[in-house]
């Protein structure tokens, strides 16, 4: 073979080797081993089915007697949504060898429902395993003996505790949201329905993780509940379970685990609300009572269970779990047209945040607990100026660790409940971090997540199973 | 009569050698496994409640992929729909769609079991112990999934890589007989 054929040979052989070659690396796929990653594939189901429920159908009456008292922590967050008792009540600062005086106390149902008091009487929406039913249970303050229950049959299952809610109590009513959305509202003296809505049914509302956990609020005899579904928000009449205003919802926020908040800022009373989806402020009164007066969805998370803290100067600071962080935002009026401007927002390590409880405002101050995911000050107690929500003045330090428990100031002393049952008592300061005493309340407690209530010097407190009454008064 | 009873008992001497050496070795062979288990050798391993979750199991270990693994203690479990662990932070949808998992692998797998619960499996196949649906379950659930070293992929170094590195020393010697810190079963390491 010369040498002109050997060459002709080995082009024709390359050629055809390199067009081998390409014609494999177009027709290879590298990515043809992956799997790729789609919705549907944990076979969800579809949902749970709305069962017919007939609020109010349960009612078990004990007793009457009980001891009437002067005062009330009538809802979420006080009668003042601040979370600060008023009370002139002297209160212990220390814990006694008799310490904790437990007056009483109960076996609920698992979950984190809070107590309201009323001059003497407790009421608390327990889920009674045993029944399977919602039922919002009555007890006399100064002993605990239970007086009445009313109620209704629900299935539900343990999903991190069942109860969540604080029921909403003035001198005529008492308004509570279950687990599911049902909305019962009741004459305070007697315990008799006044009527009930099944929220998730006639506003297709979507029922919160873990269930619900917005406690209702009563405003100026008016039940005031954020629905989500159909409509944002709705006002109905608690003497007669009229509907007086719904706030339309075209962009299908939903209901969360926050609660509304009243706030007056230049001249007009509003609801302040954080949805999964935006913070909203919605008129409260006047012609156009309902109507969507601000919003943003710069604050948009799907759980969020702190309410919004609106303060004097139009400042609203709204903080949330899950990784979400806090926002700090400025509401502004301009002839009557409300527009907010968010200032900061930052992650739950750059600064103040929660993932529970709603932040204290105080002299000036937010206090607030940091999340687990809050970086070096996880679990610490923090108090910032609004000014620079992510500079703190100063913390509780890593040997005061807190979990996701309740704080609150009464007497001007601050209380703080860890997750395991255990009490501790600190100065409110603007300065540094006092602790007063601690002491063990729920032996082998644990999420003691529930709002407190105090009225007359007796604080109301659980953990995830069992209510105390504890007597505080010095 | 003398060759047979010679012979019998030349047989039954045979017999009776081979059973002796058989309940030597049998004896040997117990006694062998019954030394290597209950000596005190250590092998490594994460004591879940220092872990911190730094990340650096997943590239420290000797081994690629690392021989830390995720594992979850089921009784700890809330079986939560939005599960800390294996969504990322405000995911867009709580479905199992790619942008919506936090765990970069695929390494979880989420099935339905009944309304409102959902069950998370880990397929340690895929795992590189990267920790980071271990931080999302601590900080924000139950904290059930944890890590721990897989002693079937371990190579057991002396100078374990991951050990020297571990910001918060939650890498110790624990006794081979004890080898893991399941949580739930585990709360407190004797050692440590």
């Amino acid at each position: 073979m010369d040498n002109n054929k050997l060459y002709k040979l080995s082009l024709l052989i390359i050629t055809v080797a390199g067009l081998s070659f390409i014609f494999w690396w177009l027709g290879n796929d590298p990515s043809s081993g992956l799997r790729i990653r789609v919705a549907g594939e944990d076979n969800r189901g579809a949902g749970g089915i709305l069962q017919d429920v007939n609020i109010g159908e349960i009612f078990n009456n004990y007793s009457s007697d009980y001891d009437s008292l002067s005062e009330s922590w009538p809802r979420f967050r006080g009668s003042d949504f601040d979370n600060i008792s008023k009370s002139p009540v002297r209160l212990i600062d220390k814990f006694s060898s008799e310490d904790p005086r437990i007056i009483w106390s109960v076996e609920l149902g698992e979950g984190h429902s809070g107590a309201a008091i009323f001059e003497g009487l407790v009421y608390i929406l327990d889920y009674d395993e045993e029944q399977r039913a919602d039922l919002l249970r009555c007890f006399s303050l100064t002993d605990g003996r239970e007086l009445w229950s009313r109620g209704y049959n629900l299935n539900i299952k343990r999903n991190h505790g069942m109860s969540r809610t604080i029921p909403a109590v003035t001198d005529d009513y008492i308004l509570t949201i279950g687990p599911m959305c049902h909305v019962m509202c009741l004459d305070r003296e007697t315990g008799d329905l006044r009527w009930g809505l099944d929220v998730a049914r006639e506003y297709e509302s979507e029922v919160p993780l873990w269930y619900t956990g917005q406690c209702p609020l009563i405003d100026d005899g008016k039940a005031i509940i954020a629905t989500g579904g159909k409509a944002l928000m709705v006002a109905i009449d608690c003497e007669t379970g009229e509907k007086l205003w719904e706030t339309p919802n075209p962009s299908d926020w939903k209901m969360s685990h926050s609660s509304v908040m009243p706030f007056t800022y230049g001249g007009r009373k509003m609801y302040v609300y954080s949805a999964a989806g935006a913070l909203v402020g919605i008129a409260a009164d006047g012609d156009d009572a309902g109507k969507l007066l601000w919003s943003t969805t710069e604050w948009n998370h799907s759980v969020i269970a702190p309410s919004p803290v609106c303060m004097p100067d139009g400042r609203i600071f709204m903080t949330a779990g899950y990784g979400a962080g806090s926002m700090m935002a400025r509401l502004s009026e301009n002839n009557g047209e409300y527009s907010i401007e968010v200032i900061t927002k930052y992650p739950p390590r750059d600064g103040l945040a929660c993932e529970q409880q709603t932040p204290l405002y105080w002299n000036g101050h937010l206090f607030g607990i940091v999340p687990k995911d809050g970086g070096p000050a996880r679990n610490q107690l923090v108090c910032v100026h609004p000014d620079d929500p992510q500079k703190p003045v100063w913390t509780s330090g890593p040997e005061n660790r807190f979990g996701m428990g309740p704080f609150f100031i009464a007497d001007n002393k601050l209380f703080i409940l860890d997750d395991d049952g255990t009490l501790t008592i600190a100065k409110p300061d603007l300065q540094r971090y006092i602790q007063y005493d601690q002491v063990k309340v729920v032996e082998d407690g644990h999420d003691a997540w529930a709002p407190f209530a105090i009225a007359n010097g007796y604080l109301m407190m659980r953990d995830a199973s069992t209510m105390v009454c504890l007597d505080l008064n010095r | 009569m003398e060759s047979k009873s010679k012979s019998k008992n030349r047989r039954e001497f045979i017999q009776s050698g081979v059973r002796l050496s058989l309940a030597l070795a049998l004896g040997s062979v117990s006694g062998l496994a019954l030394s290597r288990s209950i000596k005190d050798d250590y092998v490594w391993q994460i004591d879940p409640f220092e872990c911190t979750q730094c990340g650096r199991c997943a590239t420290d270990c000797v081994m690629t992929p690392s021989a830390v693994k995720c594992v979850h203690a089921y009784d700890l479990c809330g079986y939560c729909d939005l599960c800390g662990g294996y969504f990322k932070p405000d995911a867009n949808e709580l479905t199992t769609a790619a942008e919506n998992q936090l765990c970069p692998t695929a390494a979880i797998e989420r099935k339905f079991i009944e309304e409102p619960y959902f069950e998370y499996i880990i397929n340690e196949d895929l795992c590189i112990g990267c920790a980071k649906c271990v931080k999302g379950c601590t900080s924000f659930g139950n904290g059930s999934l944890h890590l721990q070293i897989i002693h079937d992929i371990c190579l057991n170094c002396n100078d374990c890589s991951i050990a020297r590195v571990c910001p918060s020393d939650a890498i110790k010697r624990v006794k081979a007989t004890e080898a893991y810190n399941i949580k739930g079963d585990f709360t407190e390491n004797p050692e440590s």
